[in-house]
C-alpha cells in the first residue's frame, strides 16, 4: 500500500521503467469507510505486470488521468460508483450511471433492493411450520446482501 | 439435430427419493430461485428393536420447485447436494409462453431424470477425483 | 421515435447504420443489415401453425449480451437439418431483417440495462404487426444471475409483452428453433 501522497509520483515512475501499457484502475471497498485505489500496469518488453495500490485520504486520492489519460475514464466510473473524488482529474462528469441516480452502488454498504423485498427461501424451516416448533436459541440462517431493512418479520418475533 | 452432450446444462432433474430436505441446495442457490417444502413423520420401531429405543422421525418432501426463469444454470445446487438428489438433464426444449410457467415443480423435475444421460468415459489416464469425504480426511 | 438511415452498404466506413432516435434524445446504431451477397442457406423453422405471408422468418435480434452468440449459432446453420420430413412448411430464418420494421419477430437475446431498455421498447413500438417478441435466456426473462443489480431490469416483460419465454443461461441454440417454431398459436393479443 503505497501513501496517497506519493501516489501520482510512484506511478509515473513505474510508467518510465517500463510499465507503461495501462490495464486498469479499480477500487476496492475495505470496510470501515475505507476505500483503497488499485492500478495494474503491464510491460510488454519486460513481459511483466504490476499492480500498485493506494488508501484514498477519506474519499479524495489524486488523479492519475495526467500520467496515464487511458485512467480518466476509470477514474469517472470509480467516482460514480464509489463515491471517491479524484483530485485534479481533467473530467468529473458521471459516466455510466443515469442522471439523478442516487448512492454508490458498488459499495459494500449499498443496499440491493431486490434482496430486501424478495423473500429469500432458505430462511424457511420444512418440518417448522409456525413458531411454537422451533427449537429455542438455534441460529437462523441467514442471506448474504440483505439490506438491513429488510428481513425482518412477525415470526422472528423483533416486531414484538 | 444432433443430441445435446452428456451433462450439458438443459434442465435440472431431480431424483425425489434421495433428496433428504436438508436445504443446502436452496441456501446456497445465488439466484435465490428453489423453494422447498417438507414436513416430519414419524418412523415406526421396525420389529424386534429395543423397546426403549428412541422415537424417530423422517422428514418428507412435499414441494420442489425450480424457477427456470431466474436459474443461471451455473450448477452449485447440482454440486453441493450430498446426497446426488440433483442432475443434469439435457432437456432444452420447455420454453413457455410466461415466466410462471417456467417454475417447474416435483413431477416435472422427476420427469428429467429421462433426460440424464451417462457421462462419457474418462480420457485414458486421466486422474479420477478423490470423494469429497474422503479428500476433508473423513473416510 | 424515428428511424432513418445513414451511410449505406458501399460506403467505406463498413456496413449501414440505421439510427434509431429515442425520446430522450439519444441516439441508437443498429447493425442489425444483410451483407450484400450473402444468400447462404440458414436455419429453418418447421411451421405448424403459422401462416406467413413470407417464405421467410425475419428476426431482429436485440444482441445484449453473451446470449446474442447463441441466436447467431441457432441461425447459422442449414435449414435441412430442421427438416423432420413430417411434411410442414418449413420457414427459411432470415437473422438480419433490414430494420425492426421489416421483422416479424423481435428476439431479445441478453441483459436488458435500465439504461437500453427505452431503445429496446422503440424497437417494439417499430416492429411489423402482429409484434412476435422472443425472450431468449435468463436475463430477459427476469433478469436472471442479475436479479438483484442496481442497473438491470427485471425482465423485458417490463418494457414489452413477450410472447414465447426460451430458458437457459444461456439456451442452447436448438431452443431458439423451438420457440419460433412453437410461437404463433401462442399469440394472446
Amino acid at each position: 500500500m503505497l501513501p496517497v501522497d506519493r501516489w501520482v509520483e510512484t506511478v509515473e515512475r513505474a510508467v518510465t521503467d517500463g510499465f507503461d501499457f495501462f490495464d486498469f484502475l479499480s477500487v476496492v471497498d475495505e470496510g470501515e469507510g475505507r476505500l483503497s485505489v488499485v492500478v495494474h500496469l503491464w510491460s510488454l518488453r519486460g513481459r511483466g505486470h504490476l499492480f500498485l495500490r493506494t488508501e484514498a485520504d477519506g474519499l479524495q486520492v489524486p488523479s492519475l488521468a495526467g500520467v496515464l489519460p487511458g485512467a480518466g475514464w476509470h477514474e469517472r466510473e470509480a467516482a460514480e460508483m464509489f463515491g471517491l473524488e479524484f483530485l485534479g482529474a481533467p473530467d468529473p462528469r458521471p459516466l455510466l450511471l443515469p442522471d439523478g441516480f442516487d448512492g454508490h452502488p458498488l459499495r459494500k454498504d449499498f443496499p440491493l433492493a431486490a434482496r430486501g423485498v424478495v423473500e429469500w427461501p432458505g430462511a424457511h424451516e420444512p418440518t417448522e411450520h409456525g413458531p411454537a416448533s422451533r427449537p429455542p436459541g438455534r441460529r437462523r440462517p441467514a442471506a448474504a446482501g440483505v439490506p438491513d431493512w429488510a428481513g425482518q418479520t412477525e415470526e422472528d418475533g423483533t416486531h414484538g | 439435430m444432433a443430441e445435446p452432450p452428456p451433462r450439458s446444462r438443459g434442465a435440472i432433474a431431480l431424483r425425489e427419493e434421495n433428496c433428504t430436505v436438508c436445504m443446502i441446495c436452496v441456501r446456497e442457490c445465488p439466484d435465490w430461485c428453489i423453494t422447498i417444502d417438507g414436513h416430519a413423520e414419524h418412523v415406526p420401531p421396525e420389529e424386534g428393536s429395543a423397546p426403549n429405543r428412541r422415537p424417530r422421525s423422517t422428514t418428507v418432501l412435499d414441494r420442489f420447485a425450480i424457477d427456470f426463469s431466474l436459474c443461471m444454470y451455473c450448477g452449485i445446487c447440482i454440486e453441493t447436494c450430498p446426497f446426488d438428489a440433483l442432475f443434469w438433464a439435457t432437456d432444452y426444449a420447455y420454453d413457455a409462453p410466461g415466466p410462471r410457467e417456467l417454475i417447474a415443480e416435483k413431477g416435472r423435475l422427476v420427469d428429467w431424470l429421462d433426460g440424464v444421460l451417462v457421462p462419457e468415459p474418462l480420457d485414458p489416464g486421466a486422474e479420477i477425483a478423490p470423494e469429497p469425504a474422503r479428500r476433508r480426511g473423513r473416510a | 421515435m424515428q428511424e432513418e438511415e445513414s451511410g449505406s452498404i458501399d460506403s467505406p466506413g463498413g456496413p449501414a447504420a440505421r439510427q434509431l432516435s429515442l425520446d430522450d434524445g439519444r441516439t441508437v446504431a443498429l447493425y442489425n443489415v444483410p451483407l450484400p451477397g450473402d444468400d447462404r442457406d440458414r436455419a429453418g423453422v418447421e411451421s405448424p401453425h403459422l401462416e406467413s405471408p413470407h417464405p421467410e422468418l425475419s428476426l431482429f435480434n436485440v444482441g445484449l449480451a453473451c446470449c446474442a452468440l447463441e441466436v447467431a449459432a441457432a441461425v447459422e446453420r442449414p435449414a435441412a437439418t430442421a427438416a423432420s420430413g413430417m411434411g410442414r412448411p418449413v420457414l427459411r430464418v432470415q437473422p438480419y431483417a433490414a430494420g425492426p420494421g421489416t421483422a416479424d419477430v423481435l428476439v431479445v437475446s441478453g441483459t436488458v440495462t435500465d439504461a437500453m431498455a427505452p431503445a429496446v421498447r422503440a424497437l417494439y413500438d417499430r416492429l411489423a404487426e402482429p409484434r412476435l417478441v422472443v425472450s431468449y435466456g435468463a436475463c430477459s426473462n427476469s433478469g436472471g444471475p442479475y436479479w438483484d443489480s442496481y442497473a438491470v431490469c427485471k425482465g423485458v416483460d417490463q418494457i414489452v409483452p413477450v410472447d414465447v419465454y426460451v430458458p437457459g443461461c444461456p439456451p442452447r441454440p436448438e431452443a431458439l428453433l423451438e420457440a419460433l417454431r412453437s410461437l404463433p398459436h401462442r399469440r394472446p393479443r
